[in-house]
């Protein structure tokens, strides 16, 4: 009865033993991770093996060729983006494995590129950030933002992982901020640094909800409202004026309007028939710069009602276009000549314009040629 | 060129006093006031006027200073030494001023500055520059008395200078020459930024107050002018 207890013993002890042997020398311990800048070489040792010792390398998995071997140790020259995985050497014989590498091929990082704006003033104002060129690896950021001697605390964006947001407390501040951005990998660190004034860095959002359409009954009318951006939180106290550029499709060239105030304008020289692009931007009366173009509206002002092409009546309707698109664009500058010879709009035929514009040209010519 | 003694002191003394008065006067001179709608938006653009006109002064005169004044990118800690009228403000507290008491801060900043840019005396300068920063005080000046109107058409008294808080020098240690630089360097910078200040006071003014003539009328003729 005693006899087979101590068997069960002995046989727990040594399977124990076989265990703590087992583990001390084929470790299954998590693969170092290693960092390595793009181009360099690397030479990975086979974890605590002899040089001479008789090692196979494999790299996720796949048989590595061993002229790339040193002994044990493997030699990576010219690294490429490419090398990066799972080296794991293992013992020729027995395949056990004595190291794992885990490898990770990038670059430090190059000097970050650091911008702010107020797009919600006077809330506050947000700075993003990027690197002008990828490292392949892992980056961290620090961002502080200074008013003078005073720390401002940046709030991380809940979407946006390169961007942060500052809240206004003081106005109208002499004294600048100075935004500086810190950003490290594994193998190096950068950093910069901008500063500006509170006014400077003012921009609004483009207006929103830019509608352009065609005005009844009048075919060189078209009528464009929009909104105020919904991020500009004081239109009231802050108010903005409006930039308004419109082209028809055919011609590159914008005609331009500023409006000081009011959120719509009626375009009132616009091609009849003709398909128009129109795009809305806005500032601050006094501070800060333009914001970026709208997102375009179209529109074609209001023409007849379309006729069948078999019809008589289609011919002087195609006569009328083709002349509009030919008369010389009239512009906002009442004096302009041509401006005087379109007024009757695409009624004028090209061929009598014409002729008026020679004569306007030499008559102007003989009277320089008479005051000189 | 050793005159800041005594006397200069005084005389500059005696100037923001008569100034602190002068404003005062044409607001006596308003009859058939159409309300203070037209007013406001004259004040609004006289800052306007005068935020271009400053644009090129300050220019010339920060290269009249010399480096590192004209540096784009110079950006020294405010000391506080010069008692110019700061813009800043808290946010909050900015929004919630009354009609009056912006119109006042308006007013007592203008009339500080003023004084402060007429002791801009700059025996060294350009005749040029003289001239154009003695035409900047008249304009200023102008947008003083164009502010007194509003007040006068909405009825608040002109803030009256109490003994003791006039806007004198006295007589202290004489400043290095250096840290007289960084007095005007703050000037022009605190200048700047008071007339987009008062931009955007008077859009917020602009937006608030539509009295009818009538009732502006009775003001005046209550106040015995």
């Amino acid at each position: 009865m005693a006899a087979p207890v101590p068997w069960a013993c002995c046989a727990v002890l040594a399977a124990t033993a076989a265990i703590v042997y087992a583990q001390r020398h084929s470790p299954q311990e998590a693969p170092h991770v290693q960092y390595e800048r793009l181009g360099s070489d690397v030479t990975l040792p086979c974890g605590t093996a002899n040089w001479d010792a008789a090692v196979t390398w494999l790299v996720n998995g796949t048989d590595l060729a061993s002229d790339l071997l040193n002994g044990s140790q493997l030699v990576l020259r010219g690294l490429e983006l490419g090398h990066s995985g799972l080296y794991a050497c293992f013992h020729r014989d027995s395949w056990h494995l004595r190291h794992q590498v885990l490898l990770h091929v990038g670059l430090p990082p190059r000097e970050p590129v650091l911008s702010c704006r107020s797009n919600t003033y006077p809330k506050g104002f947000y700075c993003s950030w990027h690197l002008p060129a990828p490292t392949y690896i892992p980056n961290t950021f620090n961002v502080t933002v200074l008013h003078g001697s005073k720390i401002m605390v940046c709030e991380k964006d809940p979407a946006l992982k390169n961007r942060c947001h500052i809240r206004y407390i003081h106005l109208f501040s002499t004294i600048k901020y100075k935004v500086s951005i810190s950003v490290s990998n594994a193998l190096g660190h950068n950093a910069t640094a901008i500063t500006f004034d509170e006014f400077t860095i003012v921009k609004p959002d483009p207006p929103e909800n830019v509608v352009a359409r065609p005005v009844p009954s009048n075919p060189r009318r078209l009528e464009v409202t929009w909104q105020t951006p919904s991020t500009w939180p004081d239109p009231e106290s802050f108010p903005l004026k409006f930039f308004l550029r419109y082209r028809p499709l055919i011609l590159d060239q914008w005609q331009h309007v500023e409006l000081s105030d009011g959120t719509a304008h009626t375009i009132t020289d616009a091609y009849a028939g003709k398909e128009y692009i129109i795009q809305v931007a806005a500032k601050d009366n006094e501070i800060g710069t333009w914001s970026d173009w709208s997102v375009a509206a179209h529109a074609t002002p209001w023409t007849e009602e379309p006729r069948h092409l078999t019809t008589e009546a289609q011919a002087p309707e195609t006569t009328t276009s083709t002349t509009s698109s030919l008369a010389p664009p009239p512009t906002t500058k009442s004096c302009d000549p041509g401006e005087l010879g379109s007024g009757g709009g695409p009624l004028v035929p090209f061929l009598v314009s014409v002729p008026v514009i020679l004569a306007l040209a030499a008559a102007a010519a003989t009277a320089s040629s008479l005051l000189i | 060129m050793d005159f800041r003694a005594g006397d200069s002191w005084g005389m500059l003394a005696c100037l923001c006093t008569v100034l602190w008065h002068l404003p005062a006067v044409p607001a006596l001179n308003r009859t058939g006031d159409p309300g203070p709608g037209p007013s406001i938006q004259k004040t609004y653009d006289l800052t306007r006027y005068l935020e271009h006109q400053l644009r090129s002064l300050a220019g010339t005169y920060l290269n009249y200073l010399g480096p590192p004044f004209n540096e784009p990118d110079f950006n020294p800690p405010r000391l506080g030494a010069e008692t110019l009228p700061r813009a800043t403000v808290n946010l909050e507290v900015w929004r919630s001023l009354n009609d009056k008491l912006r119109l006042t801060q308006n007013y007592e900043a203008y009339s500080h500055l003023l004084c402060h840019l007429r002791g801009l005396n700059r025996q060294a300068a350009a005749a040029e520059l003289r001239r154009s920063l003695a035409h900047f005080c008249t304009s200023v000046q102008g947008l003083l008395g164009s502010i007194a109107g509003v007040m006068a058409a909405l009825g608040y008294p002109l803030p009256q200078p109490l003994p003791g808080t006039e806007p004198t020098w006295a007589p202290g240690p004489a400043h290095s020459d250096f840290l007289q630089k960084m007095d005007d360097f703050w000037l022009l910078k605190e200048l700047q930024t008071w007339l987009w200040r008062s931009a955007k006071d008077f859009n917020r003014l602009k937006k608030k107050i539509q009295p009818p003539a009538a009732a502006v009328t009775l003001h005046l003729e209550a106040h015995g002018f």
